[in-house]
């Protein structure tokens, strides 16, 4: 298997940082450069297995590198279960794996997962006798849990203040930018909240490509919109993740940061909280070094960390043909795509390049010990895999999720549809059930980046007259 | 074992949803209660998807699947400091201490 490495940084990518500073991971002298999320510097330093999951002790690897799933929880500087890929690396961390027996890379309770192959019932466990139950529950919480408690006290002081402003626009990415830029143009002032360290959302991916009205890629469009002088009377808040919206009249909107709050009740709030990348199902897809496009995406387009080659690309997406491209000309090699894609400019030159690529076959399961080592695919709706794929990095696609869930703290209605999920329900002007709420982009089921700008300019507009008819 | 994993936080199997629902639970909040799925550390942002859609293949239909679960705040783990210093009385509070 290929060590981890680190690509040529690219002068034009959203993501830079600062010189390299050291770290323990461990108790054992780590680096990485200052700044950058703290799971790549380890998956760059070659660390593989993050932690252990909570029943059958399967190991775990980050998955998302959004903020998403639990895969990367480790315990930082004696706090447990924060998320590496949302901590910035700095000089002088402690880091800690905290689940697993002894250890999360070498975890003797992975037994569990061997002795239980197809089901184990928590539920009936040690219970036939009242004095069972009571033996085993220390110890099964102590298999079962998620890390030691915290080492000490957490910061007293967490200043909360509160803000009286018109709009608030939750989420900056295509949707939400847009809709601030269209706010600023009409001279509106408004808070912008983003959970993440940079305002851009799928801007950020490398594989994002903006068609019409001067077709750019995502890196371009980013640079252009999310320069806070091109947006006067918009507050941009980055790492500030909105965690409530409480569903008075005003709505009362929370954002909690690393060390601060933020408490708003404003007239209007317009929701573009974008959707969580997805995997598909196949068996061991929650495998070590089975990620997300968007993952991957970030992680070596991005930021250039490079934690194993070949890479295995499954999905029918232009951004996932992209994506491959666009890492080919990075020198990444590549097993393989698996697409159902047989024609187009995309898949051509792909061809044209010699990747090979398999058309008839899915992922019938990944394979590997700590880490993927191959695939098994199948020909199409059949589990009985025919066929083999080495690879040692594997991203798969799957429809994401859109993230409804701050419409359903506010009571906008919330409907499911098996092509997109739970969504926000919006007539064609971007309102909500409620007339004071307005969503836009991927939450409310937008399906590409440039349907989401669109989107996010016009509940912006709708927004900007409902405010004018209110005295 | 090739386990499917539907839910990472809670390991809960595409098995899991299947099994639970032959015994009866056959709508998405009891289906939710008896396999655990969504109730980890991430509250179902990758596994709530895939346990609806479950639902709508084998009851024949998106129309069959019920409204999401109740989701309550906070949307992500927050630190209880957050809450304290949002009450009325902390700045006050903070403002007696010695």
């Amino acid at each position: 298997m290929a060590t981890a490495r680190r690509l040529d940084p690219l002068p034009n990518t959203p993501f830079q940082y600062g010189p390299k500073v050291d770290f323990t991971f461990e108790g054992k002298p780590f680096s990485g450069f200052a700044g950058e999320p703290l799971a790549l510097s380890l998956l760059a330093g070659g660390v593989r297995v993050f932690g252990r999951s909570i029943k059958y002790h399967r190991p775990r690897a980050p998955m998302c590198l959004h903020a998403h799933c639990s895969s990367c929880l480790m315990r930082v500087n004696g706090r447990p279960n924060v998320r590496t890929c949302d901590t910035p690396c700095v000089a002088g961390l402690s880091v800690e794996r905290q689940t697993g027996w002894p250890g999360a890379g070498f975890d003797l309770l992975r037994a569990i997962d061997v002795v239980y192959p197809e089901e184990l019932r928590h539920h009936e466990l040690f219970t036939s006798s009242s004095a069972l139950s009571r033996m085993a529950t220390p110890y099964v919480r102590r298999m079962s849990g998620a890390g030691e408690l915290p080492s000490g006290p957490p910061p007293l002081a967490f200043p909360v203040e509160r803000q009286s402003v018109r709009v608030v626009v939750i989420g900056a990415g295509p949707a939400g930018l847009s809709a601030a830029r269209r706010l600023s143009q009409s001279g509106e002032k408004a808070v912008l909240f983003e959970a993440d360290a940079l305002a851009g959302g799928r801007l950020l991916d490398g594989a994002t490509r903006i068609e019409g009205d001067g077709d750019s890629t995502g890196w371009q469009r980013w640079k252009a919109w999310s320069d806070p002088a091109t947006l006067p009377g918009i507050e941009l808040l980055c790492r500030m993740p909105v965690v409530a919206i409480y569903p008075g009249r005003p709505p009362t909107v929370v954002a909690v940061g690393e060390d601060r709050a933020r408490i708003v009740q404003p007239q209007r709030v317009i929701l573009c909280t974008g959707s969580y990348d997805q995997l598909p199902l196949f068996g061991n897809n929650d495998l070590p070094g089975v990620m997300t496009p968007r993952a991957l995406d970030r992680m070596v387009l991005g930021h250039g960390v490079l934690p194993a080659e070949p890479v295995a690309l499954v999905g029918d997406s232009d951004e996932t043909l992209r994506l491959s491209a666009r890492l080919l000309e990075r020198g990444v090699a590549l097993a393989g795509v698996v697409t159902r894609r047989r024609d187009g400019p995309l898949v051509g030159a792909l061809q044209d390049k010699k990747v090979p690529l398999v058309f008839d076959r899915e992922v019938a399961r990944a394979r590997g010990g700590r880490w993927i080592h191959e695939l098994e695919l199948s020909p199409q709706r059949q589990r009985e895999p025919d066929r083999l794929l080495d690879c040692a990095l594997c991203v798969a696609e799957a429809p994401a999720a859109p993230a409804f869930e701050l419409g359903h703290h506010a009571g906008c209605r919330v409907f499911f549809g098996s092509q997109g999920g739970y969504r926000i329900a919006i007539d064609d002007t971007g309102r909500t059930s409620r007339d004071d709420i307005f969503a836009a982009g991927h939450c409310a089921g937008a399906a590409d980046v440039t349907t989401a700008i669109r989107a996010g300019e016009r509940a912006a507009a709708t927004c900007l007259e409902s405010l004018a008819h209110t005295p | 074992m090739p386990k499917t994993i539907v839910c990472r936080c809670e390991d809960v199997t595409e098995e899991d949803l299947k099994r639970a629902f032959e015994r009866g639970f056959r709508d998405l909040e009891s289906l939710r209660r008896f396999t655990g799925f969504g109730t980890g550390f991430c509250q179902g942002k990758s596994c709530l998807c895939h346990a609806a859609r479950f639902l709508a293949a084998v009851k024949g239909g998106d129309d069959m699947v019920s409204d999401p679960p109740r989701t309550r705040p906070p949307l992500r783990p927050t630190p209880f400091a957050a809450f304290a210093g949002a009450l009325p009385e902390a700045d006050a509070g903070a403002e007696e201490k010695p």
